[in-house]
């Protein structure tokens, strides 16, 4: 079972998209601020994060960078959350390391599509790499 | 009356003269040779000098010197008997009388002169006068000029005071003015300084007199010793004024704003007052009035600006934060419904989809609302970034086609495209072109009935081939170059003509059922125009009623220079938002090199180069970038690097101008 790790202050986002993916058959932790989420991270580390911008103690992009620059946990896949729609976020989003970056309110399919997406990627990433050893 | 020195060696004539003259009250003394001649002259200067040539012990050709020189204050008679005059003596001698001689003639001829002399004195002292006055009237003339330079009014009050000065030469100005309700201030401005007890003698007269202005009155400002503050400026700080100041002639003016009282100003001086300087100084007080008055409107001018300033940008944050909080729970909303609607909360029967459905189609224009408003308040703060890229608008508009299709084929509208030119690309924010023609081919999806039609295309066109409606003509003018125009032509229900250019107005969706029918904020246009504005493009429409409209918009053709002119708007832009200042910088050089020599040197940073705009001509290549947050300074400082790294290498470089403007946002809003 793959397990998706969900950081948003926003209970009801969390709850939608718990609800979602663990119909889809995904496993799902969930954590209400950027502390909990990062440390959730370090210790389950998730097959994917999708992770708010907007939080607060520690804001998504900066969880972004912190794990993205740790060789333990470079490979998770981010999906970063923002409610504002600007370019410059956009960018800081791409340069923080997030793989993508959905802006709110999103569309439940396009999440569902992305995240599959993702783990499959990183699934076949790491066959590669098992058969390369 | 006169003074009168008798020249001669004839003691009887000397006796007689003396005896004759004093009986008409005249001052006689006489001078028998020539030294007691100079010693005379050295005691006092007569006013008539009468010569007795037939005096042979003198030698007059040797007084002539001495008469020549003071001969201005002098009147000399000289009496010959048979005897000629010494030719040196011809010039300056004013009458000539020969003896015999009578004494009436003698006497005439002094009170002649004695007259002649007063009145050239009258006349002097006149054209003295009439000198000062027209100095007078030359400063006045001047200070009125100056007054109409500035609305400022402490620079206002300068004006005056140096207007005085040179009008009537004041030793102490005092100005009490009050700079707001409750803040008196008194100017004094002086040659020497003020002392300490001079200084509280002045204040104490300056609420004295200004009470005694408004006895048994209500006085429009409450003024009291301890609250006013003073300001002393003084042209020679060595000596000190004493009390001896208060017993200088004084003269005392009030300044009035039409019937407001505004305040005084007070001048002594140690010469007395004249009525013409007393005139040239109330004129200089009134003149000040009329700016000061002017000066007070502007202020409140300003003020209220300000006020507006500060609510525009209280209403912009208001928008931006409703609605950035409306938009917070369309997220769980849309969610949730969409959950429901999928069938993964349990089955959903036909009744529950059409509500489901109804639910969603208000929660997407809702959505499209807020984003409306957000993006507007957004514009209108300067907080719109755009990343400008090479950009190909066919691309954008097929996809957007894809994305629109499933749209118009319900309302059975047929979507087309065509492109004249094909790969032409713009320098553009795709998203933000691509929300342009999203709201562009919405709305004629909107406006068109079931069955119409919609054609989007492009073509380059050169900008003096554009046509459009008057109403747009201004715009179109200040085009120049290529462009690529799209347009997005409907067979809709048309706009009238006078409505056409109010289509692009905030707020300002046009009245008819229809619109109403089809809903929207009327913020979508506003936008469109705004976002294509930065882009340095221009939009307008065509319509006819019933039959269709067409939208039309230009952007120009990527190249260098339109890229910088660009960037250059947003970056000023960005300027005005930070409040910071910019340098606009220009090299001109006849070598192609100047960019290397930038960018081997470092003189400059590598975005800036590639913010920069290089344009050939007549074998000169000009660079000009925009810097933004720097200053005069900086720019001048970088100014001398180049040239000196220029001189250093002339053969690489060539020869080097170097221009930079530099301008400080905002002016108004500090």
């Amino acid at each position: 079972m793959k397990k998706i790790l969900l950081v948003d202050d926003e209970q009801d986002i969390v709850e939608t998209l718990k609800f979602v993916l663990e119909g889809e058959g995904y496993t799902c932790y969930c954590a209400y601020n950027g502390e909990d989420g990062l440390k959730l991270a370090k210790e389950i580390i998730p097959d994917l994060m999708i992770l708010d911008v907007m939080m607060p103690k520690i804001n998504g992009f900066k969880i972004s960078r912190l794990l993205k620059f740790d060789a333990k946990y470079k490979d998770i896949p981010i999906i970063m959350l923002t409610a504002r729609i600007q370019d410059s976020d956009r960018q800081i989003g791409e340069e923080t390391g997030a793989d993508v970056y959905i802006t709110k309110p999103f569309d439940l399919d396009e999440v569902l599509s992305t995240v599959a997406k993702l783990i499959n990627n990183k699934s076949e990433k790491e066959e590669q790499k098992e058969q390369e050893e | 009356m006169a003074k009168i020195l008798f020249v001669s060696n004839n003691n009887e004539k000397i006796k007689h003269y003396d005896e004759f003259l004093v009986k008409y009250s005249h001052d006689f003394s006489f001078a028998s040779d020539t030294q007691m001649f100079f010693d005379a002259l050295n005691v006092e200067y007569p006013n008539i000098l009468i010569l007795d040539l037939s005096s042979n012990n003198i030698d007059f050709s040797q007084t002539y010197r001495k008469i020549n020189s003071i001969k201005e204050n002098l009147t000399t008679i000289a009496i010959i008997n048979n005897n000629k005059i010494p030719p040196e003596l011809q010039n300056i001698v004013d009458a000539l009388l020969t003896e015999p001689l009578s004494d009436e003639v003698l006497l005439s001829t002094i009170n002649i002169n004695v007259r002649r002399k007063e009145s050239i004195v009258r006349l002097t002292n006149s054209n003295q006068n009439l000198s000062k006055s027209l100095y007078q009237l030359d400063v006045l003339y001047n200070v009125g000029s100056q007054f109409s330079t500035t609305l400022d009014k402490e620079k206002l009050i300068n004006i005056m005071l140096e207007g005085l000065d040179k009008a009537l030469g004041f030793s102490v100005a005092c100005v009490l003015t009050f700079k707001s309700e409750n803040e008196p201030l008194l100017i004094i401005n002086s040659i020497n300084q003020i002392s300490d007890r001079l200084l509280e003698a002045l204040k104490l007269r300056t609420v004295l007199n200004y009470k005694s202005l408004f006895e048994n009155k209500k006085m429009p400002f409450a003024l009291n010793i301890e609250d006013l503050k003073t300001i002393k400026y003084a042209k020679n700080p060595i000596d000190d004024y004493d009390f001896s100041v208060l017993r200088y002639d004084n003269m005392f003016a009030q300044i009035n704003l039409s019937d407001n009282f505004f305040g005084f100003v007070e001048i002594y001086r140690e010469n007395t007052f004249t009525n013409e300087d007393a005139q040239c100084f109330h004129t200089i007080a009134q003149q000040v009035s009329m700016p000061l008055k002017n000066s007070a409107y502007v202020q409140e001018i300003q003020r209220k600006n300000k006020e507006l300033y500060r609510l525009e940008h209280l209403k912009s944050e208001f928008v931006s934060i409703v609605s950035h909080e409306l938009r917070t729970p369309i997220t769980p909303l849309k969610s949730a419904l969409q959950i429901i609607s999928s069938g993964r909360a349990g089955e959903v029967t036909d009744n529950m989809s059409r509500f489901l459905t109804m639910a969603n189609r208000h929660i997407e224009s809702f959505e499209k609302i807020i984003n409306d408003l957000l993006d507007m308040s957004k514009i209108e703060a300067g907080k719109m970034d755009y990343k400008f890229v090479a950009t190909n608008v066919e691309k954008l508009i097929e996809f957007i086609k894809l994305q629109q299709n499933s749209v118009a084929s319900a309302k059975e509208i047929e979507l087309t495209s065509h492109f004249d030119d094909k790969f032409v690309y713009v320098f553009a924010d795709s998203f933000r072109l691509q929300q342009v023609l999203n709201n562009l081919i919405s709305n004629a999806i909107k406006f068109t009935k079931p069955g119409g039609k919609i054609e989007v295309g492009t073509k380059i066109i050169d900008a003096k081939d554009i046509t459009c409606p008057k109403c747009f003509e201004q715009e179109i003018k200040s085009l120049h170059g290529k462009y690529l125009q799209v347009c997005v032509k409907d067979n809709g229900i048309g706009i009238e003509e006078e409505n056409l250019s109010k289509v692009f107005d905030q707020f300002k969706q046009l009245e008819s059922s229809l619109s109403r029918e089809v809903g929207g904020t009327g913020l979508g246009l506003p936008i469109v125009k705004k976002i294509l504005n930065a882009h340095n493009g221009v939009i307008w429409c065509e319509s006819e009623i019933n039959v269709g409209s067409s939208f039309y918009f230009v952007l120009p053709v990527a190249t260098d220079e339109s890229n910088f002119w660009i960037l250059h708007k947003q970056l000023i832009q960005q300027a005005k938002v930070n409040k910071t200042n910019f340098v606009t910088f220009s090299l001109t050089s006849d070598e192609d090199t100047i960019e290397k020599l930038l960018k081997e040197n470092n003189l400059i940073k590598d975005t800036y180069l590639n913010n920069s705009v290089k344009v050939k001509k007549d074998d000169k290549m000009t660079l000009t970038m925009v810097i933004p947050d720097s200053d005069e300074c900086a720019a001048e400082f970088l100014k001398r690097k180049i040239n000196s790294t220029v001189l250093n290498d002339k053969a690489g470089y060539g020869k080097c101008d170097i221009m930079f403007s530099y301008t400080t946002y905002p002016k108004e809003n500090d």
